[in-house]
């Protein structure tokens, strides 16, 4: 009778640490993170990249935006990385180039994923000759993948040049979808930086009448989705690598979805007329997910 | 008499709608907009510049050929090199170079007058102020010494760019709080600078 009670004591001691164990927790840098959970379809045949900003900093948080990057990619095996400026902060030298891209990303690298930068305004010139970079050598370029349009603009230095050529590029583009990233937000909420008013004064005519559907940005330190402006969504993804902790102005009005408490990457995923989105912290939080309807 | 009045508006609809078509054409492209009408000894001025320009152009593509071939796949010990070559060649092919070879007096009193009008009003000043506080630290403002690897950019106003004489892909106006540089774009040699460019 009391082997059967100890037999039962046991058995239910058993269960209850099965219940009660929380899942295993990975650890970043001493940091608990929340197990991975893909928001997007996977769907057959779609698109599927990821955005990260403002990385360049080398420092133990860019690496592990990096990290949760590479575990993401086993799940949702995605084929680039759109860089939103700010690639490198304080110096070129060689050994930064090493410190502060290739080695965070180097699975990725080495799974053959390819990165497509921008500059921002830590960036010197000849970053658009870096290898790894597929600027070809040029501060503004366009390259297509599936039925999207991608636009890398110089936001820094928005010459006539550069105008005149992104109404050519646009007038003839074929795509159905046009996705422009660029370093400084024509929208945003942060208080460091915020809205760049002049640059949105020059882009923005020309977005709208080229029907651009996702504009894609960095330079402010945090996470923010727009609300549509003008039928056109806008993202700033600025915390790859630095983050400005509460510097998102909650009254702003033009906020869909903000998160400044820790670092980010965002996933994206492209199906027909549907763009997928996620947005997870460096410890993997989903801080925001949803779906883009195609115009 | 009717067929008359029904001329009549299908006429001043007809200009309506053709004065309406030119407005947006040309605010659609206010960037790429020609610069504000300017005047005789304002155009010399800008002239002259060019010619400095150009002058300096060719002379920066005679020394770029030491420097070694730059390709669009290049590893960070080529552009380290090419980039610390290009540098050299151009001080040491300028070492003469003396401030407001490029920002002569009339040039520069263009540029002012420029920068003054593209200044005024509220949204302006906002800019003015992020200017203002981009993070030049460490930039030594002298001609022939080049700007500081590890200060930031400040970003040229879209609006300015299309005013200011245009330049060659190989330059780049820059502003280090109210002074103007002209900087080479891959080495960042300082060229020349116009100080208190700003209002």
């Amino acid at each position: 009778m009391r082997r059967t009670h100890t037999r039962h004591f046991i058995f239910a001691l058993l269960i209850s640490a099965i219940l009660f164990t929380p899942a295993p927790a990975q650890k970043l840098n001493g940091h608990s993170t929340t197990p991975l959970n893909l928001t997007l379809p996977m769907k057959d045949g779609s698109v599927r990249f990821a955005v990260i900003g403002d990385t360049g900093s080398g420092t133990a948080q860019q690496r592990d935006v990096g990290d949760m990057m590479i575990k993401y990619h086993a799940l949702f095996p995605f084929e680039f990385v759109l860089m939103m400026g700010d690639n490198m902060y304080g110096g070129e030298a060689p050994q930064d180039f090493e410190k502060k891209f290739a080695e965070p990303y180097r699975a990725l690298l080495n799974d053959k994923v390819k990165f497509y930068a921008t500059l921002g305004n830590h960036d010197q010139a000849l970053q658009v000759n870096y290898e790894n970079f597929n600027m070809n050598g040029k501060e503004y370029y366009r390259f297509k993948k599936g039925n999207i349009a991608f636009y890398s603009l110089n936001s820094n230095y928005m010459d006539k040049k550069q105008v005149q050529w992104l109404e050519d590029e646009l007038g003839r583009e074929t795509a159905a979808w046009k996705v422009m990233f660029f370093h400084h937000p024509p929208y945003s909420s942060a208080k460091k930086h915020g809205s760049d008013g002049q640059l949105r004064e020059v882009v923005e005519p020309i977005f709208l009448k080229y029907g651009v559907d996702v504009v894609l940005t960095g330079h402010d330190h945090v996470y923010e989705r727009m609300k549509p402006q003008k039928g056109i969504y806008y993202f700033v993804s600025g915390a790859g690598g630095k983050l400005r902790t509460g510097d998102i102005d909650r009254q702003s009005g033009i906020t869909e979805k903000s998160y400044d408490r820790d670092l980010h990457f965002m996933l994206f995923e492209v199906a027909g007329d549907q763009m997928y989105f996620q947005a997870i912290s460096r410890t993997g939080d989903t801080i925001d997910s949803g779906v883009i309807n195609r115009r | 008499m009717k067929k008359r009045y029904i001329f009549i508006w299908l006429l001043v609809l007809a200009l309506i709608l053709a004065s309406g078509v030119a407005v947006g054409q040309k605010t659609q492209n206010a960037a790429l907009a020609e610069p504000v009408v300017v005047s005789p000894a304002d155009k010399a001025a800008v002239d002259v510049f060019e010619k400095q320009v150009k002058g300096y152009i060719e002379l920066r593509n005679k020394v770029r050929e030491n420097a070694p071939k730059l390709s669009k796949d290049s590893t960070p010990e080529q552009i380290h090199a090419y980039r610390t070559t290009l540098e050299n060649s151009i001080r040491s092919a300028r070492s003469n170079a003396k401030r407001g070879e490029f920002f002569q007096p009339a040039t520069a009193d263009f540029i002012r007058r420029t920068l003054k009008l593209e200044f005024q009003g509220k949204d302006r000043q906002e800019l003015r102020e992020k200017i203002f506080e981009t993070e030049t630290q460490g930039v030594v403002l002298r001609v022939n010494y080049p700007y500081a690897q590890t200060a930031e950019f400040s970003e040229m106003p879209a609006t300015l760019l299309t005013k200011l004489p245009q330049l060659p892909k190989e330059l780049r106006y820059r502003f280090v709080g109210r002074n103007m540089l002209l900087v080479d774009r891959e080495s960042d040699v300082i060229i020349d600078f116009m100080p208190d460019a700003l209002p």
